[in-house]
């Protein structure tokens, strides 16, 4: 039987207009990317009939639309799931459900994988924008699908970190507020805690510029930007490769490690080893596994939080 | 209370004895629970008969909610036992699931769903096969007098429906005791009598109902058994009349005679409303038409026993 819980959310989602809102905005958004692309080469005059540089448009196209793709997916996920919880402690529809025989964890997956279906939707919504820049060329459909599915992926974990979050709160509003700040953390705190070691670095004098490089790579960004422009940096900038570059330059700076700055003990190196064989451990893994790890954890204190009897009124 | 008018029952034989108490649908011994220093629910001792009507009262704030949220296995005490059905809702909280509906006393429904929509979502919710969600809700709306509204979206219902359609929620795995908190606030008149007819129906088909309310006369009329409660804790709990009877209140008696006057006069117990009657029809030689104890009895209890403390 299909999780009620999910069953409900999807009716009830695709019953009012925002869903095609949402729907409309995020293709009309992707659409006018890749106009803009289009146009700022061509006043550029870089599209010529020749292949390379069709190529090259082709690859630029595909980044830029995956990058937006993914601002709007981090911009669309607090926004539709912060008030998963929140929203049935608002409308004082948590109590009744508590009660039935669903279980905590049913509950939010079912929360989950509404937040999750729609998402998929958006992106599988956009696959025929995409394709425009396959049209071009320079890019293969092994790369499309791996960048749609680190998108995805990206989706996937942000939806269950929200949804858990979404426990915390009473009021929708504060949900929103909440899932919003910690989207910005998730994405900057790991730059911004790298800079300022670096900052911290450079200034001793006597130590190498090597903030360790995990802290990039942990990021919905760099899980995107590593499998989509990990494969060409050649032509012009885009968000995306500047990440990648960023991970393979941080990288570098760690003796060719994520864990370089692991103490050398044999857990440290047990990492190092499965780091460097075969070829090094890839930014998009690294990445991955860190973010799940986070929402595993978020999803265990959210089912704790939603468990009954509670020890206090929630 | 029984219907039954009052002088009806005074003028009766001699009452038998009354039967062994029945098995408890709840039974809550020192029962506490503290928030910091307040103590929402004070060492109550609390047993509710299955096959009741039971009515919990007492002013905001006295604890009532809070008890209905530990029956409901919402909420763990912070001492004391409880048992809901013979289960102890902190260690089978599903268990007592099963067997109980809980309507809260906020009326929480999904608006964008339809009526049957909104009851096969707690069906499926409560493990019932999809292959009887269509009986299932097609009876319930019968039950609830919301059949016409079949189709009709949540949020176009009036508010004396959703409160039926959240009766009908609480219904819906057909448990044997429904615990509901203030059902009738915001109701019109009409939808008051609708609910308290609902609920002898239930009553009748063998449900222990456990209903919180601050309309008294409301109560009054439906309850077989109440509880008074105020600060957490448990002032007086029976029957209203045994209530009555143990703190010795005064009451007063309404009566009619042949020639058209009327008088009221104020007894303590049921000997000296006997009494009083024997006086005026043996004694005096009136002629007696009417002789009724005037309501207000749960409410006058409540003022006598509540002292209007906040916590």
């Amino acid at each position: 039987m299909i999780n009620p819980v999910l069953g409900r959310e999807l009716r009830e989602r695709m019953r009012t207009g925002r869903a095609f809102v949402v729907l409309g905005v995020f293709l009309a958004l992707l659409i006018l990317t890749v106009y803009l692309v289009y146009q700022g080469r061509e006043t550029t005059g870089l599209i010529q009939v020749d292949l390379a540089s069709q190529t090259q448009l082709g690859r630029e196209l595909f980044e830029w639309v995956l990058f937006v793709m993914l601002v709007l997916v981090l911009f669309f996920v607090p926004g539709l799931t912060a008030g998963a919880i929140a929203g049935e402690r608002e409308r004082q529809t948590l109590l009744p459900l508590q009660v039935t025989l669903l279980r905590p964890r049913s509950i939010l997956i079912g929360k989950v994988l509404a937040g999750m279906s729609f998402l998929v939707l958006l992106i599988v919504a956009a696959v025929p924008v995409t394709i425009v820049a396959y049209l071009l060329g320079g890019i293969r459909i092994i790369d499309g699908l791996k960048g749609l599915g680190a998108v995805c992926l990206v989706a996937v974990l942000l939806t269950t970190m929200i949804a858990s979050l979404s426990t915390f709160t009473r009021r929708v509003q504060t949900a929103t507020l909440l899932a919003y700040g910690f989207t910005a953390l998730l994405v900057l705190i790991g730059p911004l805690l790298y800079l300022t070691l670096g900052v911290a670095d450079r200034s001793t004098g006597t130590d190498l510029r090597n903030p360790p490089a995990v802290l990039l790579a942990v990021n919905p960004v760099a899980v995107v930007a590593d499998v989509t422009a990990g494969v060409n940096l050649s032509g012009e900038g885009n968000p995306l490769r500047w990440a990648s570059q960023s991970l393979v330059e941080a990288r570098a700076n760690n003796d060719d490690s994520w864990f370089a700055w692991f103490p050398p003990d044999d857990i440290g190196a047990r990492f190092r080893l499965l780091d460097r064989d075969p070829g090094g451990f890839p930014a998009w893994a690294v990445g991955t596994i860190g973010l799940f790890v986070l929402a595993v954890a978020m999803a265990w204190l959210a089912v704790r939080r939603l468990r009954t009897p509670a020890e206090v009124e929630r | 209370m029984s219907a039954e008018p009052e002088h009806v029952a005074l003028l009766e034989a001699d009452t038998p004895d009354p039967p062994a108490e029945p098995q408890a649908a709840v039974r809550a011994e020192q029962l506490t629970k503290r928030y910091g220093t307040l103590a929402a629910v004070d060492h109550l001792d609390l047993v509710i008969p299955r096959g009741s009507i039971f009515g919990l009262i007492g002013p905001n704030g006295a604890g009532k909610s809070t008890t209905f949220a530990i029956t409901a296995s919402l909420l763990r005490p912070t001492s004391g036992r409880i048992t809901v059905m013979g289960a102890d809702p902190t260690v089978k909280p599903r268990t007592v699931r099963r067997r109980m509906g809980y309507m809260p006393d906020n009326l929480g429904v999904y608006d964008n769903l339809r009526v049957d929509e909104y009851l096969e979502f707690f069906a499926a919710s409560y493990g019932i096969h999809r292959s009887e969600w269509s009986a299932l809700v097609d009876g319930l709306l019968e039950l609830v007098d919301l059949t016409v509204k079949r189709t009709a979206m949540v949020n176009s219902l009036s508010r004396g429906m959703k409160q039926r359609l959240s009766l009908a929620r609480a219904l819906v795995h057909d448990p044997e005791l429904l615990v509901l908190d203030e059902p009738a606030s915001g109701l019109d008149p009409r939808a008051r009598v609708e609910l308290r007819e609902l609920l002898r129906s239930l009553n009748a088909m063998g449900k222990t109902i456990v209903i919180s309310s601050h309309i008294l006369a409301e109560l009054e009329e439906m309850c077989t058994d109440v509880a008074i409660m105020e600060a957490g804790k448990l002032l007086a709990a029976g029957p209203p009349r045994e209530i009555l009877q143990q703190l010795g209140g005064a009451r007063t008696v309404r009566v009619r005679f042949a020639d058209g006057a009327a008088e009221s006069f104020t007894v303590s117990d049921d000997e000296q409303q006997a009494a009083l009657l024997r006086r005026l029809v043996v004694d005096d030689g009136r002629q007696v038409v009417e002789f009724v104890e005037e309501s207000g009895g749960l409410e006058q209890l409540f003022m006598t026993l509540t002292e209007g403390i906040v916590q």
